[in-house]
């Protein structure tokens, strides 16, 4: 593997070994409207935490709180015990994926990567020897030459995702990274990131992706106005939203007028926004939904469907935000 | 971390060949189609379009028609077998730039102090007033020069009738002299007699005024497209904005204002070699005399390519889309180069004008330029250009670096 995060820090006596990054309390206000609102975050070397939320809820802001660039209203960053707004040598643990294929398209493989391998503080030696072993990591060893307008959707993400470790950081922040690209592509991805994993980086992935984030990450965090709703492994969050049970999902034609949901409400469900789709959890043994079905109907209301499923991280994602993640 | 930008910059210019003829080609041509209009504009390739009429056909004045017809600022259209109404015709419709009608019913040529109707008519369009003047004096010359034998008989006559009766003998003299006189003037040998000797022409623009409008283009053009490729090298920093790539940078040690050096130091070498190419054509083609300034002459370049480095960062660092920093820039170097004398040379503007566009960067661009090979001023005169050169470019810088530090902290 080309990538292999340093072992010890000795650029920074302040460097704290096994902890990556620390968010604590971290505020900031945009007018009127909280984009961070008390977020609490620590990661550690080797570990994938998912960012969840949906548009609007504080992702980029944190992730750019993370990276230095956000003055927060309270709270603080650090990233192996240092600041990354004021301390360079901070910034140079950090790497990152943006979302969009952040690379310039006239220049080659081998360029780009030597290019942000300069711009993150490589010597030129270091960079070329660098640039080659990762180019040979993520199977591009071939296409070194070819300028990456020419490079296919999947190769271009690998290249995207290689750029922001060339300079071997401690943490990287990956925003989207797969987004728009075909599933082999995105499995050579999944494969990538946890080999980076394996080699100790931590990393931030925010994604839209439930599955992927439910295949890769360690930890999540689901963020909804600013403040972590929920946190933990999965298996955990999913076992907080439902217990043992199952979810139960009731799809309306319409949405529920006020004052005729009581045999809905009645059975712990709750709706999305537009109080068409109602969601709750089902105990396991208890799933005989004949009467749910009399009694919605007798309250005026359509049922398109009802379904019973085994409750996954878009379920917990609908109870938190009483939306889907795509909405 | 400078260097990754500009060499990042390099590559993508070196590799993106509309880029490459926008910035290099497309400048050079430019200059030399400006080089081409306005090296004749100086008078020295300019040819009058004349329609002439000779309703007399007389010895006189087909001698008068064939002197104009070889007068080389002058092209003789109809070959003076027009009729007036004819002559008017083609004047009004813009066939030529001016008439000339030798009348019949006027005092004749060799006739002077006559009391009847002046023997040429001048029919102009007012549209192209400058002819009338032109023609007059081309006339009046070919007249002397051509005819020197009837304008001093027409004198002679003249001071016989007003002062001094001639006797027979002197009569004869006379005749004889003024066939002598136009005998060597239908050799060529007399072209004149004294009046040309009136004038000695001493420009204060040294030997060629053509070859130093050449120079003048070459400042104006060069200024010009040095403002249009830098801000199109300049909007690279809105495109990695939009790419992501600001962010990938940002989230590193690097700030923005490595990024805003490196693209400033390749604005300034593109820019230099934009401006190189379009002397050494004019050098080439039009014998500026390059090699003779090469040292103030780099200097000038060296702070005009970093005026518009500087300048073309802030547009780049201010606006939020391409589109929008293309439409501020595009307007921006159209007035300040029509201000600034990129399009037509200040001395032709309203006064008013004229001192607004000491406010432009291309004035003292092209205040150097002009001092360096038009005026051959010494060092002394170029001192307030360059100062001021440099203090747009360091200007621009600051204001570059000031207005993208708020893309770095939010």
């Amino acid at each position: 593997m080309g990538y292999a995060a340093p072992d010890n820090d000795q650029e920074s006596p302040a460097a704290t070994g096994a902890r990556v990054l620390r968010v604590v309390g971290a505020r900031r206000r945009f007018g009127e409207r909280n984009a961070l609102d008390g977020v609490d975050l620590e990661l550690g070397a080797g570990e994938i935490y998912g960012l969840l939320g949906p548009n609007g809820a504080g992702k980029t802001t944190l992730v750019r709180a993370i990276s230095g660039r956000l003055r927060l209203d309270g709270g603080r960053v650090d990233v192996c015990g240092l600041d990354p707004g004021a301390d360079r040598s901070a910034r140079r643990r950090l790497g990152l994926v943006p979302q969009e294929i952040a690379l310039y398209g006239e220049l080659t493989a081998l360029e780009n990567l030597t290019v942000f391998g300069r711009l993150m503080g490589l010597g030129r030696r270091e960079c070329r020897r660098a640039a080659d072993r990762l180019l040979e990591t993520i199977g591009l060893a071939d296409r070194a030459d070819d300028l990456v307008a020419s490079l296919s959707g999947g190769m271009k993400r690998r290249l995207n995702v290689a750029a922001g470790v060339i300079h071997r950081p401690r943490l990287l922040l990956l925003d989207e990274p797969t987004v728009g690209v075909d599933p082999t592509a995105r499995e050579s991805i999944h494969e990538l990131l946890l080999e980076l994993r394996r080699e100790g980086l931590a990393m931030v992935l925010t994604t839209h992706d439930l599955e992927q984030a439910a295949e890769l990450a360690d930890r999540v965090g689901i963020l909804i106005d600013g403040r972590i709703r929920a946190e933990g492994q999965v298996d955990d969050l999913v076992a907080d939203s439902f217990g043992g049970g199952r979810e139960l999902v009731v799809a309306l034609r319409e949405p529920a007028p006020e004052g005729t949901t009581s045999a809905l409400e009645g059975r712990g469900l709750r709706p999305f926004r537009d109080r068409r789709i109602w969601t709750g959890r089902i105990d396991r043994g208890r799933e005989d939904l004949s009467s749910l079905a009399a009694d919605l109907e007798s309250a005026g209301l359509r049922v398109e469907e009802v379904r019973v499923r085994e409750p996954g991280l878009r379920g917990v994602f609908f109870r938190l935000a009483g939306r889907d993640i795509d909405a | 971390m400078t260097g990754a930008v500009f060499r990042a910059m390099l590559i993508g210019l070196v590799r993106d060949r509309a880029a490459l003829a926008m910035s290099f080609v497309l400048p050079a041509v430019f200059f030399l189609i400006f080089a081409a209009i306005f090296a004749g504009a100086t008078g020295e390739q300019l040819r009058l379009e004349v329609a002439v009429a000779d309703e007399v056909r007389d010895e006189n004045s087909t001698r008068l028609v064939d002197a104009i017809a070889a007068d080389p600022a002058l092209l003789v259209i109809g070959d003076g077998v027009l009729d007036a109404d004819t002559v008017r015709d083609w004047v009004r419709r813009g066939t030529a730039d001016v008439g000339l009608v030798i009348r019949a019913d006027a005092e004749p040529l060799d006739s002077l102090g006559g009391f009847g109707p002046a023997p040429l008519v001048v029919i102009s369009d007012p549209v192209r007033g400058v002819a009338v003047p032109m023609l007059e004096g081309q006339v009046q010359k070919a007249y002397f020069a051509a005819l020197p034998d009837v304008a001093l008989g027409g004198v002679m006559g003249l001071v016989e009738d007003q002062f001094i009766e001639l006797n027979e003998v002197q009569r004869a003299e006379l005749a004889d002299g003024l066939a002598e006189l136009r005998d060597e003037a239908d050799a060529g040998e007399a072209a004149s007699w004294g009046f040309e000797d009136l004038f000695e022409e001493v420009s204060v623009a040294g030997e060629s005024a053509a070859r130093n409008h050449v120079a003048y283009y070459a400042g104006a053009v060069a200024v010009l497209f040095l403002l249009f490729s830098s801000v199109h090298g300049a909007i690279s920093l809105i495109e990695e904005r939009e790419s992501g790539v600001l962010d990938r940078i940002l989230a590193g040690p690097g700030r923005i204002g490595v990024l805003v050096n490196g693209k400033f130091l390749f604005l300034v070498m593109q820019g230099f070699i934009q401006v190189a190419v379009i002397f050494v054509i004019a050098w080439i083609v039009y014998d500026v005399d390059l090699p003779g300034h090469l040292l103030p002459w780099a200097v000038t370049t060296l702070l005009a390519a970093a005026m518009a480095g500087g300048l073309a960062l802030v547009v780049a660092a201010l606006c939020r889309t391409k589109r929008q920093a293309q439409t501020v820039a595009n307007v921006a170097i159209l007035v300040l180069s029509a201000l600034g004398g990129s399009m037509v040379p200040r001395f032709f503007m309203p006064e008013l004008l004229q001192d607004l566009g000491w406010l432009t960067p291309n004035t003292w661009a092209l205040e150097a330029y002009t001092a360096i090979f038009w005026r051959d001023q010494g060092i002394g005169s170029l001192v307030l250009p360059w100062a001021m050169l440099a203090a747009a470019a360091g200007l621009g810088l600051w204001l570059a670096h000031r207005a993208s530090r708020r893309l770095e902290i939010l």
